[in-house]
This record gives structure tokens, C-alpha cells and sequence, in this order.
């Protein structure tokens, strides 16, 4: 199995004339054949998301007052919500937010967290010592209930819910950099760039970053992860993304006092997707991680 | 090193952390730029009215003396008045807290003893059946939204089956729970033996403490089984087989010996699934702490949102100390982190 799984690797990386992007893909779904699925649920949904307005059978805004808490029917797939909109074309375009939130979450985190765990793990000292306990004073609180208390204190719109996200989410990837970095720090390489009198933020961004993101880069998947299920749970309660919005978790919030009436499938449908989406980002994440990490791989 | 050396050095490095804390909790609402202020006057406040609350509540002083006011309030247990309940936020969470407590201990409870077990399982024979089963549903039990499995599960065993009781708090609307000892109405009404209640009380745990538990088992299996595959290959156990000693033999070490870590790994894990268990009691109307914080965060009663924030975090900052001294009571060697 372990060479099975260093050949995939080999493939996947080195770039020889003749590996095609098509027998890339078959190498990965060889080895990690859940990876594969999660990648190919990852995509439907994006692709879900690209061509929502060419998918959804009827505006996902739109009541039908006549057509209310119908359930699923030809015309209506999943059913009618109570305000008589159509779920399946709510279904399809809450993909919209699922990536639209994620995305700028998880890019905002990187943009945030690499920089920082460069710097802390390569100065070190007072600076690193007073971000780390920061860090761990952070990891004290549950993220579901840190995110949502920022939000409500913050301000409660969807740009605010992104920016939140990132900002919470960007410890892991500043730890990851940072441990890193302090291996690295006084290797052979960076010791001659600082020999050969390069300055010091062309020794971090152009010496130890393409070295020190390996990492972080494959928690990317499992942390959009987190940040599609934390935003739909905002949702839910509530807070940053109204009700009328065709997000999943927003949705699963107004079909939840129908679950002790019976109408069922208007709070069932979109979690599936949102369990389908979050599930193929975790696939994808795992089988990312499995590559990436060498302890992970030996395992196995 | 003793242990009350020990003890004494662990919980000393529990104060800067908790100062950190109580920074975080009070930048939580000062960051805002809500103002508590517009909440507590309404909208005919006039301007006068406006600047005695403000004086009352201490904002028109530097940011600096708030922060010291609010750190020596907090050390007296003086976490302000809630503007939805009016008393004051320690009384209301005191009150909750217990209540929150018993469905965090059996759901996590149920859920490491499935997921021990099964993380064990799995690592001694890797990428077997069971394992790549499990690793998938494990997986899939990272990914279900607590809440939407909490409705699905109310949907299917009181409104389709009608084995569960409705939804709504901890014991039949038509009994009368047992007198308070402990708080818990199962444990109290068979201290009392009142069997009614403690039955009523059993059929209104099962739904949300399983629903906790398969939540928590979820990464109780993928992370015990990461342990126990990192005992396997030490020197230890491939010396154990080495020697010849029998298979049992060998799981036993295994197990000894991934004790520490898988413990503290739950222990960590508590803390992280207080935030998932509110959602529990939002869907299930639990009526505890966990709700009491929700419906601060959605209602925005910001005294009372800041106190939730600040007792989960020192609810954390117990369990991973008190982990710490199991951990060293079990193996002395440990070190001091």
C-alpha cells in the first residue's frame, strides 16, 4: 500500500511530459478513491453554483400563495416552503452561498494566517511568545459560539459574517506556518539567502513561504469545510443571513417548525445539501492531508 | 517533581490565560460599536436620560478603566444584568448550568463509548473494511449539522413513530419534576422515587443525548484511531510482538498505553462540542445554559452574551486543567507543557 501510495504522489507532482491532467486524476482516484468522490461532490456542487440561474426550474424568491407547504410534486420537486417558494430552486442556489461564503472566508484566512506564522516563527521571541498565548486564549472559546457572537456584535450582514470567518479562521493556518518556519529557520538555505544579503521579506516570501505552505495549503479543503457549516449554522439561528434568503441553513430555520407538523421536506432537503457539500469538502480534505503529510501517510 | 508541585505550577499557569480571557470577552462587545446604551434607553430615551445610563454603565470613562472595571467586577462574580430576564447574568446561568451539565455528560459519555471502541477496532487492522467503513462515517459525522440532525430525529420518533416525547424541555408538561438535589430530573426523581418522573425524564433525554453522542464520536474515532496506530508502530508494542506475546496481550498494551492521549483528547473535545450542544438544546428546548446563550446571541442581550462567552471559556480553561491532573495521576512522567 505505502507504494502505491509514493507513486501517486510522484505522479501528482513531478510534471513529466506525458502524465495528463486526465491520468493525474485517475493516479489520485487509484490511490484515494474517497478523495476522488469528494472531489467529484466538490465540483457538482460548484458547478451547481456557476449555472444555478440555467438549473433552477423557478425563481427561488418567489412566492406562489397559492402553492403553499405543498409537498414534492412533478412541478415542485422538493415541495413548496411556507411562503410557497419552490425548495428544489432554493436547494440549488444556496450553493451559491455555500462557496460565495467559503471561498473569501478561507482565501481571508491565508491571507491573514501565512503572514503572520512567517513572521512569528521566523523572528520569534516577545512577538511570537504574546501571538501564540493569544492563540490559545482564542482556542478557549468554541468557534460556533465565538463566530456567532462577533457576528451579532459586530454587525449582521454577509459581508461581515465572510469577514468574521477568515479572521477566526486564520490561527490554524498562522500554527501551521509558524511550526514550519521554526523548523526551517536555520537550515542550510536560508542561512546562505541571509549570507548572500538578501533582505529579510524576500528570505520569508520567496525562500521559506514555498516551503513552509505545504501544510497549511492542505487544511484548505477542510477548513472551507468548517466555514460552509459555521456560516449555515449562523444561518439557522439567525444571525448575519435573514430567513427569505435561499441559504441553506436559513432554509433548514424555516422549515424546522414544520418538522412537528409534518411537512418535512422543506427543512430535509436543503441539509442534505449542505451535508453533501460539507462531506465532499471533508473527503477532499482528508485524502489532501493523507498526500501531503508524511506521518499520515505512513500510517496506512 | 511531587504532585502538589505540580498542581500548584499547573494552576499558576491557568491566570494569564484567564486574563487573556476576560480580555477577549470584554473586546468582544467593545469592538461592536453596538451600543448597549440605545438598547437599555429605548427609542424615547432623550439626550439626558442617554448620558446618565451611559455614566451608569461606566462607557463614558477610557477604554482602558473600562477594561480594569470590568476585570475586578467579573473577579467578584459580578457579570452585570441581563435587559431580558433583568436579574443578574451569573444568578441566570448558575440556574442553567446544571441542566446543561447532564446532557453533556451523557451525550459525550455515549459517544466515547462507542467511538473508543470503534477507533481501537479500526487502527489494529488499517485500511480493512471496518476501517475504510468507519473512516467514512466518521467523516460524514463531521459533516451533519447538528441541528438539522436534531429535527430530523424529532420528525421521525415523535411526529412518524410517536415513540418520543414532543420536543419541549426536560420532563412531561403533566409531571411534576422531583424535589432539586442534584438538578438532573432523572438522577433526582430516582433519588426520590418518583419513578413517573424519572422515566418521563429518560424518554426526553434519549433523543438530544444521542444526538450529541453521535456528533462527538465522530472525531472520538478518527482521533483514537490515529493514537492507537502511533502506539502500534512504537518500539514498545513491536517489541511485545517481537517477544511473541499473544495478540490479546499485545491490545491490551496498546490500549494502556493510548489511555493518556485519547483522554486528553475527549477532554479537549468537551470543551469544543459546549458550542454544538447549544444548538442541541435550541432545537430540543432544553432550557439550559446552552439555549439561555443562543437566545442572548439572537435576541442580543449583550451583558448576558458576554457572561455565556466568558463561562464557556472558563468552563474550558477547568476541563483542560483538571485533564492535566488526571493525566499526571495516571503517569506521573508527564511533563508540564
Amino acid at each position: 500500500m505505502a507504494e502505491t501510495v509514493s507513486n501517486g504522489i510522484e505522479q501528482s507532482t513531478t510534471a513529466e511530459p506525458g502524465f495528463s491532467l486526465k491520468n493525474r486524476l485517475i493516479g489520485i482516484a487509484r490511490v484515494s478513491p474517497t478523495m476522488a468522490a469528494g472531489v467529484l461532490i466538490v465540483v457538482a456542487f460548484g458547478f451547481m453554483a456557476l449555472f444555478a440561474e440555467f438549473l433552477m426550474p423557478h425563481d427561488p424568491v418567489s412566492a406562489y400563495h397559492d402553492r403553499v407547504l405543498q409537498p414534492p410534486s412533478a412541478e415542485h420537486w422538493f415541495g413548496t416552503d411556507g411562503n410557497g417558494m419552490d425548495v428544489f430552486s432554493r436547494v440549488i442556489y444556496g450553493a451559491k452561498f455555500g462557496f460565495g461564503i467559503a471561498i473569501p472566508a478561507v482565501l481571508l484566512a491565508i491571507v491573514i494566517g501565512v503572514p503572520v506564522g512567517l513572521i512569528a516563527g521566523y523572528r520569534g521571541g516577545f512577538l511570537d511568545e504574546v501571538l501564540m498565548r493569544f492563540f490559545d486564549g482564542l482556542r478557549v472559546f468554541p468557534s460556533i459560539i465565538l463566530a456567532l457572537a462577533v457576528v451579532a456584535a459586530t454587525g449582521q450582514s454577509l459581508l461581515n459574517v465572510v469577514l468574521v470567518l477568515g479572521f477566526l479562521d486564520s490561527p490554524v493556518f498562522a500554527r501551521l506556518v509558524r511550526s514550519e518556519v521554526l523548523a526551517l529557520r536555520s537550515s542550510v538555505f536560508v542561512e546562505s539567502a541571509k549570507a548572500a544579503g538578501n533582505p529579510t521579506w524576500r528570505i520569508l516570501f520567496i525562500h521559506l513561504l514555498p516551503n513552509a505552505v505545504q501544510g497549511a495549503m492542505a487544511q484548505t479543503a477542510v477548513r472551507a469545510a468548517w466555514a460552509v457549516r459555521i456560516s449555515a449554522t449562523l444561518a439557522f439561528l439567525g444571525v448575519g443571513i435573514q430567513a427569505p434568503t435561499p441559504e441553506w441553513g436559513a432554509m433548514i430555520r424555516q422549515g424546522a417548525e414544520f418538522m412537528v407538523t409534518g411537512q418535512w421536506w422543506v427543512a430535509l432537503f436543503p441539509g442534505i445539501a449542505l451535508i453533501l457539500l460539507v462531506f465532499g469538502l471533508n473527503l477532499f480534505g482528508d485524502g489532501l492531508q493523507d498526500l501531503t503529510d508524511p506521518r499520515r501517510r505512513a500510517a496506512k | 517533581m511531587s504532585f502538589t508541585r505540580f498542581l500548584v505550577r499547573r494552576t499558576l499557569t491557568v491566570i494569564p490565560l484567564l486574563l487573556g480571557v476576560v480580555f477577549i470577552t470584554f473586546m468582544l462587545i467593545r469592538v461592536g460599536g453596538l451600543d448597549p446604551v440605545g438598547q437599555l434607553a429605548g427609542p424615547t430615551a432623550t439626550q439626558a436620560e442617554f448620558d446618565m445610563i451611559r455614566e451608569e454603565l461606566g462607557l463614558d470613562k477610557p477604554l482602558w478603566q473600562q477594561f480594569l472595571i470590568y476585570t475586578g467586577n467579573v473577579m467578584q462574580g459580578d457579570l452585570g444584568e441581563s435587559w431580558l430576564s433583568n436579574r443578574p447574568v451569573l444568578d441566570d446561568m448558575l440556574e442553567r448550568a446544571v441542566i446543561s451539565l447532564e446532557l453533556l455528560f451523557w451525550g459525550v459519555g455515549l459517544g466515547a463509548l462507542i467511538g473508543i471502541p470503534v477507533g481501537l477496532r479500526a487502527a489494529f487492522r488499517p485500511n480493512g473494511k471496518f476501517d475504510q467503513t468507519t473512516r467514512v462515517l466518521s467523516l460524514l459525522g463531521f459533516s451533519i449539522p447538528t441541528y438539522w440532525l436534531g429535527l430530523v430525529m424529532i420528525f421521525v420518533f415523535f411526529y412518524l413513530l410517536d415513540w418520543a416525547p414532543p420536543a419541549i424541555g426536560r420532563i412531561g408538561l403533566m409531571i411534576f419534576p422531583p424535589d432539586t438535589v442534584t438538578g438532573s430530573y432523572l438522577i433526582d426523581g430516582l433519588l426520590a422515587a418518583e419513578w413517573e418522573a424519572a422515566w418521563s425524564a429518560t424518554t426526553h433525554l434519549i433523543l438530544p443525548v444521542i444526538c450529541l453522542a453521535i456528533v462527538s464520536a465522530a472525531p472520538i474515532i478518527k482521533q483514537t484511531r490515529a493514537i492507537a496506530l502511533e502506539v502500534l508502530s512504537s518500539e514498545t508494542v513491536r517489541y511485545a510482538r517481537a517477544c511473541g506475546l499473544p495478540e490479546r496481550t499485545v491490545r491490551k498494551l496498546v490500549f494502556r498505553n493510548s489511555a493518556v492521549p485519547i483522554l486528553t483528547f475527549v477532554g479537549t473535545e468537551v470543551t469544543g462540542l459546549v458550542g454544538t450542544m447549544s444548538l442541541i438544546e435550541y432545537v430540543f428546548a432544553w432550557g439550559g445554559l446552552g439555549q439561555y446563550g443562543l437566545n442572548a446571541i439572537v435576541r442580543g442581550d449583550f451583558t448576558a452574551v458576554q457572561g455565556y462567552v466568558l463561562a464557556l471559556a472558563l468552563f474550558s480553561v477547568l476541563v483542560f486543567l483538571v485533564v492535566d491532573i488526571i493525566v499526571h495521576l495516571i503517569e506521573p512522567r508527564s511533563e508540564l507543557s
